[in-house]
């Protein structure tokens, strides 16, 4: 008798065709949700209010630490209560329809939600406290953010050398700044290490090593611990 | 490729677009989640975010008052870390101290005032509101003081020191009852009564570990358990380091407790025979000259039933042993004697600590250096005079019973759990028409509740303690909330305060840290008006800063002597014990391993923490020692009944070298039948076996005179511990050699020198 599996490698074949079309749009569905949710207009989210870091610490020249003022010395540059809004938006531009929001929170008592930008994964530990005492600007990591009327973590349409501190505190422009700029597109690994594999610590502050060879902070434990 | 048709075509469309889908769902939820950074609306001056505060205040987990250094950040506590500056504690911690985090954060906490609205014990508790709850509470006390029968009302604390004692006695005069009673399971009762009958003192004297050269603690488990183990396991560790003064300690108990581990020398004598051990000895230093006092005669008297000969018999302890004891502890000096509750809490327990106070007295140890030294009168209250012992808890649940008390106010307080079965404390609970408690948590007395007004936790409110058994000068801690309390909770003062005026009797303060504040001042007042600080806010926001507060003052001149009618009433009887010793063979040791009276049991740091000696987590056992596990046939995780005259609870088989034949020992703390998800239903509780069998000196339970048999069951359960084989069954992994030994050998091993 000549039996046939033909038939049945038929229905087999209909289901490995679904099951393959059905792997295909998982990774299609993931890359749509990718170039949806990670241009840089949506990466930089709509915040409570629309508040101008250009106008601050660009038009106005305000130094970023006199709002963050916990950079220096703590781990988290912190954010200002609303009651340092006020105090100088007691006085300025008080009737500006966005100011009238800021007030509204201070005569609420209630917190400004900010939606946070730029995040770490919990198992890189990070301080600003080091980094800001040591000389690094913070547009070394956060980009020119005094030309930002929106904040973005992602600096691809920034076209501006990413900026180092001297140690006398001014700021210059690093030579570093291709390579920074591209690690800075991701906020990953490679960020930090450009930037701990070119430079060394001296009396507290960051300077650049004159000829490769170095490894201070190159260990994990600097940031995973 | 197979023809597709029609329907084929809708599978495929179907199957893409769902993968699709999931593709998209994949990436959102492994995607970093929208997080907010919210400000303060006005910033605190003491805060930094990502930057630490550190608040200094006090444990409440025992009543050793260490001093605490808690850590927050963001508002919330992070750490405890002891106090360096606290002379308690000097920076050290207990685990259970530790842990002390898991009492805010437990997921078992109540987070509002309930109301039992089906029947007693049940868990129909809802919620409702403060308003709701203190009024149905203030307007039953109100019917009753108004009526003059404030009496009806009793109140049951745990053993609560400082101001806070004042204002729950200020409460209890303004309700008109003097049912007040503070109650801890381990409140060392036999301890104050021998130190009053022999040295005339109403508080504890300071136990010089620190600077002793020869210990000998009976049944005193002070590294682990005994009044402050923090800060004796500092003492031990000054004693014992280095050098040819090196401190010699001697550990007198059946069972071999941590501190047994840490001594010198274990003297495993029968169980309540510590007082006629002690009683030998000192028969032994008087008789062979070491004591010269112008009373020898009288303790001459007294003692001379207690010859060496007779002491061996009766503690099975050799006469070699006890004379060189004897000679080892009168020759150095200083030396201390020191009796816990493996002494204390038996039969005879207050006659065998007046002989342990004799035994330091005839050995020149009192008011020395390294020995007893008085404390001086703590600065504030102390919980002790209102220290309930169990004859004060059994007269209580016979005015339950007998329809004589209308209300019970619980305040963290659980002797439906200590309590022996026998004393039927619980269904004498039940008999009273209304029941609230202040506790955080449901354990098996709030179980019973109609009310509870949940109260902060110590991390969240006012509160200071004098630690009683002291450090040998004034010292007193405040303890201050380090956060913003978590849940919708009162401060106990504050819950009291509030039914005072509820029922017209306020009291003259408006709050607890006003009490607290108020107490402080009084304090300060009274200091030395040269060296004290300008004002009392520089004081108190210094007191604060430090977080603890002393003076020096310390009594060292005072050197009580004890009278001749004190003398001649010394004499320790054999110690009885309840139940046939035929039929009930063995003697049931109930220790404390980490679990304190058991109110550390809903702390999993505290379950998962093995235990010292034998590395058990999360459980009960039964140690036995390894002949009677041969004689009855028993091996580790046989699952027996423990069977006394009252009654029986079940647990696996320990053997444990370290234990006289005649006695088996379990660990105080697990056998929960509430009191949350980690304690609850796991182990049993060797406390309710145990015989009401009081010492009338004390008017406390004698725990440890309880005689029990096993009963295998036939069972077999696995027992979990972190350690495997406790002895190396002549593998001869460990290597060891005596110390003369090593020298020897150290001297021998020819030494090649390396030509320069
Ligand atoms: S000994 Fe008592 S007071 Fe001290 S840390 Fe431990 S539990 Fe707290």
């Amino acid at each position: 008798m000549n039996v046939s599996i033909q038939p049945a490698l038929k229905s087999l074949q209909t289901a490995a065709l679904i099951a393959v079309v059905a792997v295909v749009g998982i990774f299609v569905g993931y890359f749509i949700d990718f170039l949806i949710t990670d241009n840089p207009e949506v990466s930089a989210p709509e915040q409570p209010i629309a508040f101008s870091h250009k106008i601050h610490a660009g038009d106005n020249e305000i130094p970023c630490q006199y709002c963050h003022t916990e950079a220096r010395r703590s781990p988290s540059a912190g954010v200002p209560s609303v009651n340092k809004c006020m105090g100088c938006h007691n006085e300025v531009a008080t009737e500006s329809p966005l100011i009238r929001q800021v007030s509204e929170y201070w005569e609420n008592k209630e917190p400004i939600p900010w939606v946070k930008v730029h995040d770490l994964p919990d198992f890189v530990h990070f301080t600003h406290k080091r980094h800001v005492q040591a000389g690094i600007a913070c547009q070394t990591c956060h980009g020119p953010v005094e030309t930002m009327d929106k904040i973005s973590v992602h600096s691809r349409n920034n076209d501006g050398p990413t900026l180092l501190a001297s140690t006398t505190g001014e700021i210059m422009n690093s030579e570093t700044s291709a390579v920074a700029a591209t690690q800075n597109d991701h906020w990953e690994m490679g960020l930090c290490l450009n930037c701990h594999k070119q430079h060394d610590v001296v009396d507290g502050k960051a300077v650049r090593v004159d000829d490769g060879g170095f490894d201070n902070g190159l260990d994990c434990w600097t940031c995973h611990k | 490729m197979p023809n597709i048709d029609r329907r084929d075509f809708i599978k495929l469309v179907g199957a893409g677009g769902v993968g699709v889908g999931a593709g998209v769902v994949l990436r959102e939820s492994i995607k970093h989640p929208k997080e907010h950074l919210i400000p303060h609306v006005l910033a605190p001056e003491d805060y930094s975010s990502g930057v630490a505060t550190w608040y200094n205040s006090v444990c409440s987990m025992c009543s050793a008052g260490c001093g605490i250094s808690v850590r927050t950040r963001e508002g919330r506590a992070k750490k405890i870390e002891g106090n360096p500056s606290h002379a308690v504690n000097q920076g050290g911690l207990c685990a259970v101290g530790q842990a002390g985090l898991q009492v805010l954060y437990n997921p078992d906490r109540l987070t509002g005032p309930l109301l039992q609205s089906a029947n007693r014990g049940s868990d129909g508790f809802t919620q409702i509101t403060w308003e709701d709850g203190l009024t149905r509470v203030a307007s039953r006390l109100d019917v009753l003081r108004a009526a003059g029968r404030g009496n009806r009302i009793a109140l049951l604390t745990r053993g609560v020191g400082g101001h806070l004692a004042e204002l729950l006695e200020s409460f209890a005069e303004g309700v008109g009852t003097d049912q007040l009673h503070h109650y801890d399971y381990d409140h060392p009762h036999a301890l104050y009564a021998a130190n009053e009958r022999f040295f005339g003192k109403q508080h504890l004297p300071y136990y010089d570990l620190s600077n002793t050269r020869h210990l000998l603690s009976f049944g005193a488990d002070y590294l682990a358990g005994w009044l402050s183990p923090v800060h004796h396991s500092l003492g031990f560790a000054n004693s014992r380091h280095g050098g040819d003064n090196r401190g010699y300690f001697v550990q007198i108990e059946p069972r071999m407790s941590p501190s047994g581990a840490a001594a010198d020398e274990w003297v495993p004598a029968k169980p309540g025979t510590e007082g006629i051990l002690a009683l030998g000895l000192a028969h032994h230093i008087v008789a062979s000259g070491h004591y010269e006092g112008e009373d020898i005669n009288e303790w001459k008297d007294v003692l001379s039933a207690y010859t060496l000969e007779k002491v061996a018999e009766e503690t099975d302890v050799s006469e070699s042993v006890l004379r060189r004891l004897a000679e080892s502890f009168a020759n150095a000096s200083p030396s201390l004697a020191i009796g816990g509750d493996g002494a204390g809490n038996n039969s005879n327990g207050v006659d065998t600590l007046v002989a342990i106070n004799a035994l330091n007295y005839l050995a020149g140890n009192v008011g020395e250096v390294g020995g007893v030294i008085f404390n001086p009168d703590p600065a504030g209250a102390t919980s002790h005079s209102r220290q309930a012992n169990y004859q004060t808890l059994a007269q209580l649940a016979e005015s339950a019973r007998a329809g004589e008390i209308d209300v019970l106010i619980l305040n963290d307080v659980n002797p439906v759990f200590t309590m022996p079965l026998a004393s039927e404390f619980k269904a004498a609970l039940a008999q009273i028409p209304f029941i609230v408690s202040l506790s955080s948590f449901i354990d098996e007395t709030s179980a019973l509740a109609d009310v509870i007004l949940p109260s902060h936790t110590y991390l969240e409110s006012w509160g200071d303690a004098f630690p009683e058994q002291g450090v040998g000068f004034s010292i007193g801690a405040v303890s201050q909330p380090v956060i913003a309390p978590l849940y919708n909770t009162k401060a106990t003062g504050d819950i009291v305060l509030d039914l005072a005026r509820r029922i017209g009797k306020p009291m003259r303060w408006d709050s607890t840290e006003d009490c607290i504040k108020d107490g402080w001042n009084k304090i300060y007042q009274e200091s030395d008006s040269n060296t004290r600080t300008e004002s009392f806010e520089s004081f108190w926001t210094a007191l604060l800063k430090a977080g603890v507060w002393g003076k020096k003052n310390h009594l060292k001149t005072d050197t009580s002597r004890p009278n001749a009618n004190t003398i001649a009433s010394i004499g320790v009887d054999a110690p009885t014990f309840s139940g046939d010793a035929e039929l009930y063979p063995f003697v049931l040791q109930p220790y404390r391993s980490g679990m304190h009276d058991g109110r550390a049991a809903n702390l999993p740091w505290i379950q998962e923490l093995p235990d010292a000696m034998t590395s058990v987590v999360y459980g009960s056992w039964v140690e036995i020692n390894p002949k009677t596990a041969k004689d009855l046939g028993l091996t580790e995780g046989d699952l027996v009944d423990i069977e006394s005259v009252e009654g029986a609870v079940r647990a696996p088989i320990l053997v444990y070298p370290a234990i006289r034949p005649d006695v088996i020992a379990m660990p105080i703390g697990q056998g929960h039948t509430n009191y949350g998800r980690y304690a609850s239903n796991r182990g049993a509780n060797p406390l309710e076996i145990l015989s009401p069998l009081v010492d009338d000196n004390s008017g406390n339970v004698a725990s440890n005179a309880t005689r029990v048999k096993i009963v295998a069951t036939g069972k077999h359960v696995e027992i979990v511990k972190t350690g495997g084989k406790s002895r190396d069954l002549g593998r001869d992994i460990v290597q060891t050699t005596g110390g003369d030994d090593h020298t020897a050998q150290t001297n021998s091993i020819p030494i090649t020198v390396i030509p320069t």
